[in-house]
């Protein structure tokens, strides 16, 4: 890849060649130059695909969930990219990137690509990668591009501003964690999936969420939120799950849904870019002087405050860069 | 020294999977477990895989490594499927490492069919860690 | 002046490390722990043994059976010598099968290959690279006369590890070619493992749907009590969840509590315990520990005694018996210096007849490496003989009872194992625990802690993370390999009968079985009616399947043929 322009690589990702896009997310992931000029030249009409986000936390069965959709998605003769978020130990660095083995009823269908990634020490918010990787899928023309978070708090609102419909996954047995949703959780999402609806407990979780729904502000949307219950592992309630999914959709698509939509996805996509490249670029500029190092020594040894610390990294950078900074 | 802090820093991605019928699992999953406490970013692919699989997988996942699990005297047969497939996609430059049942005897053989190391059953975690460090592509 | 030569020595040239030989001198073992990480004493003495506790313990052949299910244990009867045999064709196992007897094997044991454990023909489309290699593979019922042909039925006594998940499909087809050699299926003696429940756990889970386990489990449980009323209908296994690398604890109490789905079944079906209970058996692991080992089946004894008769009233003393067979672990052998294993299995075998076993299978030394050699083979059976007739265990029953250590070690072990089946009540019971994947998580934690113990050296394993040597580039006595020629050759043979077997008769008789499973008939009757016409394993399991809702190829790749 490395021999191939950048232009013939974006032309190879536009005609949906696995390969090229494949390599072009793991270039993402380590941060290439190279990466950035082929993602310049993926310029993707908003809301072409249809563009989901499945949050929840660790066990609600949101892989289970996402394989459903996909083999509905399927049947209508739509092709579908999937990228799975998992976490990284923030001790080791390592993931273990487990949902693709409960989506493997998909492996063989040249109309899936299944792409894992692992959250790489992003500790709040969706991985800077995972945001450029939803680009490449819409770039390859897929019809439909899903997002399956890990399902932090911060990364499930991350997720809610980039996707066109975003489903939460809960389940019966965090009947008191609905209680304690943070109210910005059951705001974003368009639908909620009461998944392993068969267990004992569906009944008081479904009056739970109504409660909650109710508290929330209706914003701007006017969708009132449904919640569906569903067994994911038997694909009972996805017909439901997939009908409120195409009536957000058709919801958004009339008035002007789309352009709120363009207008989030472009501030978040944004936000994450520069807030990533500042970090980068000025980090770059003291790495390897042993100044970072020396800096969080004596904020420990308690000599310097934080604030004036960072004071000083910023002076240093803006006195010392003279050329143009290149958004790499 | 210098390569493997180099590739310390560097995410591997590896890619665990079984090939065939065979279901004996334990080895595969602790080694995927090991290697994610190693820092690696792994993919445990399951079983029930024919070689096109495997291959398909990790050309979408882009992998640094493949690690085939074969317990039941497949290596001779599933080996070089998987070898051919790599070359097929043109995904023959990343490392294949195989493990499980296999007699010393048969080490040659897989390393001429392609395959980079091998580590039976009773290996211990450091030695193959280190290895995949060593060599995995820059 | 010339300084002095050293003299040259021929032989060991490596300089001695004798700081280390110094350290080695004055060493002390690193733990204390049994394998399964409990804490023992020093020593233990009277005072670990108040007399009064013997009541709980019995004479051997008296309730609760601690000491032995059997008055005079191997003075009575030597224990089985039944080494596991399965390779290649049908033809090569009956071969390997009557050598082994020759060799003074005193039963025959064989073992499926993975097609046949899955419930697959041999040609169908992804068995065919893997048919024959991990044991026999057979099909149909002329693939079941092959391999017990000229072998007398009704002399022997045949252990069918084929596989748990066809139980019923294999004793059909051992039912059918009995009654064609023209045996009273009332005589005939065997064993057939029938623990599909367990099996999801060797890797066969789309094979295994948890209610057509258990089903099809009592479904021979049922016809063995009916109509073979001395054959063994399941030998619950309690060796393979070893192997996934629990504790012998745990070993004991998931394979009990799988054990009791079927009995709860059978009794649902509306039979009373002292029906079905005296040909109920296990298959044991025994690992390196070795009073360890010899206290777990101890305690499994007292514990299974106690459960038959107070949970579920059995009355006759042969109901409330635990029988079990021992297959040394094979999780414990290693390929690095292959012939110390012939070591380890020595000990293990050693526990396994001072536990009192039934049946012994040795694992050979290769095991980690391939398919047993025939030498191989032949030395885990002399492991067996040298135990047997040379070493003297078997003049006195339960000779370690008594001992201030393994008496204890028995009541610790039992106590754990009852620990661990109150934690899997309080998951919602066993079905819930292997349905909810509560088990499967156990079995990763286990293994991977197994896996850091040797990382970090908190068990030792001889050749791997202590002495070790180069990587061997050969195996002693050499490589056993599948014979290409006769496995290819019975997949022909299979799909020749596919062709000329008489289609309307076969297809009646696969019907019929579909509707007898439709109607949640036991399977077994119409599927030795569906044997004698033809009909494969595949195509039997694939009818049962499709009456409960499952697809006809557990891989779902082919199609019914009917």
């Amino acid at each position: 890849m490395s021999k191939t322009s950048a232009t013939e690589w974006a032309e190879k990702v536009k005609a949906n060649d696995r390969m090229a896009a494949a390599k072009l997310i793991s270039a993402i992931e380590r941060k290439e130059q190279a990466a950035r000029d082929v993602l310049k030249r993926l310029l993707v009409p908003v809301g072409k695909a249809v563009v989901l986000g499945v949050t929840g936390s660790a066990g609600a069965g949101k892989s289970c969930l996402v394989s459903c959709l996909i083999s509905a998605y399927r049947k209508r003769g739509k092709t579908v990219g999937v990228i799975a978020v998992d976490p990284s130990s923030p001790f080791t660095g390592g993931a273990f990137l487990g949902d693709r083995l409960r989506m493997h009823a998909h492996g063989r269908d040249r109309g899936v690509y299944i792409r894992s990634m692992a959250s790489r020490g992003y500790l709040g918010g969706l991985a800077r990668g995972a945001v450029d990787a939803m680009r490449v899928m819409e770039a390859m023309g897929h019809d439909v591009v899903i997002v399956e978070t890990v399902g932090t708090g911060q990364d499930e609102v991350d997720v809610a501003r980039l996707v066109q419909t975003c489903l939460l996954v809960l389940t019966p047995n965090m009947g008191d964690d609905i209680q304690a949703l943070k109210a910005g959780i059951m705001e974003i999402a368009q639908v909620v999936v009461l998944n392993k609806a068969d267990m004992p407990g569906k009944q008081k979780a479904l009056l739970d969420l109504e409660v909650a729904l109710k508290m929330r502000r209706v914003g701007g949307e006017g969708w009132p939120v449904p919640v569906v219950p569903a067994v994911a592992t038997t694909g009972e309630g996805i017909d439901e799950v997939m009908d409120q999914i195409e009536r957000h959709q058709v919801h958004m698509r009339k008035g002007d849904g789309l352009e709120q939509y363009a207008f989030r996805k472009a501030e978040k996509e944004g936000s994450v870019i520069i807030k990533d490249e500042i970090e980068r670029v000025i980090f770059d500029h003291i790495r390897g002087t042993g100044l970072r190092r020396n800096y969080l020594d004596r904020i420990v040894a308690g000599r310097i405050d934080p604030y004036t610390a960072v004071e000083e990294v910023m002076a240093l950078f803006i006195k010392k860069s003279r050329k143009k900074i290149k958004v790499q | 020294m210098k390569k493997e802090k180099e590739n310390k820093d560097r995410k591997i991605k590896v890619l665990i999977t079984k090939v065939g019928l065979d279901g004996h699992d334990r080895g595969a999953k602790v080694v995927a477990s090991l290697l994610k406490e190693a820092g690696m970013e792994v993919i445990y692919l399951g079983m029930y895989l024919m070689p096109k699989d495997v291959v398909d997988a990790a050309i979408d996942e882009d992998v640094d490594v493949i690690g085939l699990s074969l317990l039941s005297g497949g290596h001779l047969v599933f080996t070089p499927l998987v070898v051919e497939e790599m070359k097929k996609g043109g995904f023959d430059d990343v490392l294949l490492i195989v493990g499980g049942i296999i007699p010393s005897e048969d080490i040659p053989t897989l390393k001429a069919m392609g395959v980079h190391a091998v580590f039976p059953a009773g290996s211990l975690t450091e030695p193959i860690v280190t290895y995949i460090r060593n060599h995995v592509r820059p | 002046m010339k300084a002095a030569q050293k003299p040259v020595i021929a032989g060991h040239e490596k300089d001695v490390d004798w700081d280390k030989y110094l350290a080695a001198y004055y060493e002390k073992p690193r733990s204390s722990l049994t394998w399964s990480g409990l804490d023992v004493k020093e020593v233990y003495a009277p005072a670990d043994l108040p007399p009064e506790q013997y009541k709980d313990v019995g004479d051997p052949g008296q309730y609760p059976f601690t000491r032995g299910i059997h008055r005079n244990m191997f003075r009575g009867r030597y224990w089985t010598r039944r080494e596991v045999i399965g390779m290649g064709s049908p033809q090569d196992t009956h071969d390997r099968s009557k050598l082994l007897v020759d060799e003074g094997g005193s039963g025959l044991n064989t073992i499926a290959d993975i097609p046949y454990e899955m419930g697959l023909d041999a040609d169908h489309p992804w068995a065919q690279n893997e048919v024959g290699l991990t044991g026999v593979c057979i099909t149909n019922m002329y693939d079941m006369e092959t391999m017990t042909a000229d072998i007398p039925l009704d002399k022997v006594s045949w252990s069918l590890i084929t596989a748990s998940t066809v139980a019923v499909v294999t004793m059909a087809q051992y039912a059918a070619v009995a009654k064609k050699r023209g045996y009273d299926l009332k005589k005939l003696r065997g064993t057939v493992q029938n623990d599909p429940v367990h099996f999801r756990y060797c890797g066969f889970r789309p094979a295994c749907p948890l209610d057509l386990s258990v089903k099809l489990g009592a479904d021979v449980m049922e016809f063995c009590t009916r109509e073979m009323p001395l054959w063994y209908y399941t030998t619950v296994n309690l060796y393979d969840l070893r192997e996934q690398g629990v504790t012998a604890p745990q070993e004991v109490a998931f394979g009990f509590l799988i054990a009791r789905l079927y009995i709860d079944e059978m009794i649902r079906r509306g039979y009373q315990v002292d029906d079905f209970a005296q040909r109920f058996a296990f298959y044991v692991s025994c690992h390196i520990d070795i009073f360890e080992e010899v206290s777990k089946i101890r305690a499994a004894r007292r514990i299974w005694a106690k459960l038959m008769k107070e949970h579920y009233g059995a009355q006759k003393l042969s109901s409330q018996h635990f029988r079990f067979a021992v297959h040394t672990a094979g999780c414990s052998l290693v390929p690095q210096q292959p012939l110390n294993n012939i070591v380890r299995i020595a000990y293990q075998a050693l526990a396994a007849v001072l536990g009192g076993v039934q049946s012994l299978h040795c694992c050979s030394y290769d095991e980690p490496v391939c398919l047993p050699t025939e030498n191989g083979h032949t030395q885990a059976l002399r492991t067996q003989q040298i135990l047997a007739y040379e070493t003297g265990v078997t003049n006195v029953a339960d000779p370690l009872g008594g001992s201030y250590y393994v008496e204890n070690l028995t009541n610790r072990l039992e106590e754990e194992i009852y620990k661990i089946m109150a934690e899997v009540e309080k998951v919602g019971g066993m079905y819930e625990a292997i349905q909810s994947e509560w088990l499967d998580r156990v079995f990763e934690k286990e293994a991977l802690a197994r896996q850091k113990e040797l990382d970090d050296r908190d068990k030792i394993l001889v050749g791997v993370n202590m002495f070790t040597t180069d990587q061997e580039t050969a195996t002693p006595l050499g490589v056993q390999r599948i014979m290409k020629a006769s496995v290819k050759q019975q997949i022909e043979m299979v799909k020749k009968l596919k062709i000329e077997r008489n289609k309307t008769l076969w297809k009646k008789r696969i019907l019929a079985l579909k509707a007898a499973a439709d109607r949640r008939e036991n399977v077994i009757p119409c599927m030795i009616a569906a044997t004698e016409a033809g009909a494969t394993t595949g195509e039997m399991m694939g009818a049962v399947r499709l009456a409960f809702g499952y697809p006809y190829d557990p891989l779902e790749i082919i199609q019914a043929p009917f």
